[in-house]
């Protein structure tokens, strides 16, 4: 009696691991080849919106915007990300980089990284191609910090960006050597 | 309910759900939603 109540319970806990799982292994799926990214889920190319061409953008105004496409050219995968403006220069941010699992859950920073870089970015409807270049703590990215933190209430410290537990890319134009 | 039986059952299910998130408007959208206030409320800050 003992024995059948423990293998009816396990079954109900395998499906209970199932069955979201699958759920979720639909929806990554469903979501991997749209043209940009859900909330939760990363998509694919950036294809809809016009190109933006033309000089530097005064990109202050993306202190109104909370969050941006991010697509990779290698691999063409976008997700959403917050935006950090600072002395004219915008900037993304990965946490977590600490850690292995952080690193796979994170991989395009990895890839940002490693690779050359290159990138689209989608702001209100508009794509500009851009370059993912990490940089390193110095007092420059103080602005970053700031803007992070006022703007996302976001505990990103030096330290962390000093120990690699945060990584910080500029969205440097791709023409800057 | 023997394994075997346990198991067609179990796939059976997988796959509707599949099916259903993919063919069923909104309910992926749903899902998400639902995700995203259950991350909101109990994530840590």
């Amino acid at each position: 009696m003992a024995r059948k109540l423990v293998v009816v319970l396990a079954q109900i806990v395998v499906a209970l691991i199932t069955l979201p799982a699958v759920a979720l292994a639909t929806l990554y799926i469903e979501n991997r080849d749209n043209d940009g990214p859900s909330v939760i889920f990363p998509g694919g190319e950036l294809v809809s919106g016009d190109l933006y061409t033309g000089p530097e953008p005064d990109w202050s105004f993306t202190n109104e915007v909370g969050t941006v496409h991010l697509q990779l050219e290698d691999p063409p995968r976008s997700r959403l990300t917050w935006i950090e403006e600072s002395n004219g220069k915008i900037y993304v941010t990965s946490d977590y980089m600490g850690t292995w699992l952080g690193r796979l859950w994170k991989h395009w920073a990895v890839r940002a990284y490693e690779g050359d870089g290159l990138a689209v970015l989608r702001i209100n409807g508009v794509r500009y191609e851009r370059k993912l270049v990490r940089v390193f703590y110095s007092p420059e990215l103080e602005g970053v910090i700031e803007n992070k933190i006022e703007k996302y209430n976001s505990r990103i410290t030096k330290e962390a960006i000093e120990s690699g537990e945060t990584w910080v890319f500029e969205l440097a134009p791709r023409d800057q050597s | 309910m023997k394994l075997k039986n346990y198991l067609i059952l179990l796939f059976s299910a997988s796959v509707l759900v599949s099916l259903s998130i993919l063919f069923v408007p909104g309910l992926g959208e749903s899902i998400e939603s639902w995700m995203l206030g259950f991350l909101a409320r109990n994530a840590a800050v």
